[in-house]
């Protein structure tokens, strides 16, 4: 898969459209159904970040979404007009006191589901990686 | 998406059918006020025709947990998907939930 490059606006449409083209070039890469539904949730998880999060649904504001694969892997970059959070300060959804609130699992997700996620200083762009292939 | 209601014999069985995600959550969350309005005592969320569930869809179902809680309701969720299910086990909500195989486990366990 070769690098694409999106931008669109802080509408909630956006994230099923970013994942559905996602999954349409990886179908060509012959990844499991197991994979394809752990990046997808992945990619929807964090371009909602970006739209509810990032950018508090602001039409004006837009999101990129950049990604490729590179050898064995599948890499996607997202990031949002917004002033950033810290990573570090995102609570534990499974510890008890935190079990039953309705947020915050959606970090705890990609954590969980991606191989490398990393953050820029800022906190507004976020970099996820997966290994495609065993 | 669609939430199809049986009661019968003091139980409620709700199945749910296409993604519970951002999207679809909203319409959830009203169909299931109506009953927890109504102070549903016992129910089952039927999974077995959703194939993807997203953050947004699991607040969905603690927020009906939290408020059948509320008032000394039960409910158990059936039929889940592997795929689905994993996500639960990530969260650990399977500890949250009565997670069962099928309608009839899950309500022998309500």
């Amino acid at each position: 898969m070769k690098q694409a490059i999106a931008e669109f606006p802080s509408e909630i449409g956006y994230i099923r459209k970013t994942s559905s083209e996602i999954l349409n070039g990886l179908s060509r890469c012959k990844v499991t159904d197991d994979k394809l539904f752990e990046i997808k949730l992945c990619v929807e998880e964090a371009v909602r970040n970006a739209i509810v999060h990032g950018n508090k649904l602001d039409g004006k504001k837009l999101v990129k979404v950049s990604y490729w694969v590179d050898g064995d892997r599948f890499i996607i970059e997202i990031e949002d007009a917004g002033e950033g959070f810290d990573p570090r300060k995102v609570p534990d959804p499974t510890v008890n006191s935190n079990m039953l609130k309705e947020s915050g699992r959606g970090m705890f997700i990609i954590r969980k589901l991606m191989d490398k996620v990393d953050f820029n200083s800022k906190g507004n762009k976020i970099r996820m990686e997966k290994k495609l292939w065993p | 998406m669609a939430v199809k209601t049986e009661s019968r014999d003091g139980l409620t069985v709700c199945r749910v059918e296409g993604d519970i995600d951002i999207s679809s959550s909203p319409d959830i969350k009203k169909a299931f006020d109506k009953l927890i309005a109504q102070k549903t005592q016992r129910m089952i969320i039927d999974l077995s025709k959703v194939s993807y569930v997203d953050s947004s869809g699991l607040a969905t179902l603690v927020g009906i947990l939290k408020n059948m809680r509320s008032y000394g309701g039960k409910m158990a969720i059936a039929g889940m998907s592997p795929k689905v299910k994993s996500l639960f086990e990530i969260t650990k909500l399977d500890k949250l939930f009565v997670i069962a195989a099928s309608e009839e486990e899950a309500a022998a366990r309500l």
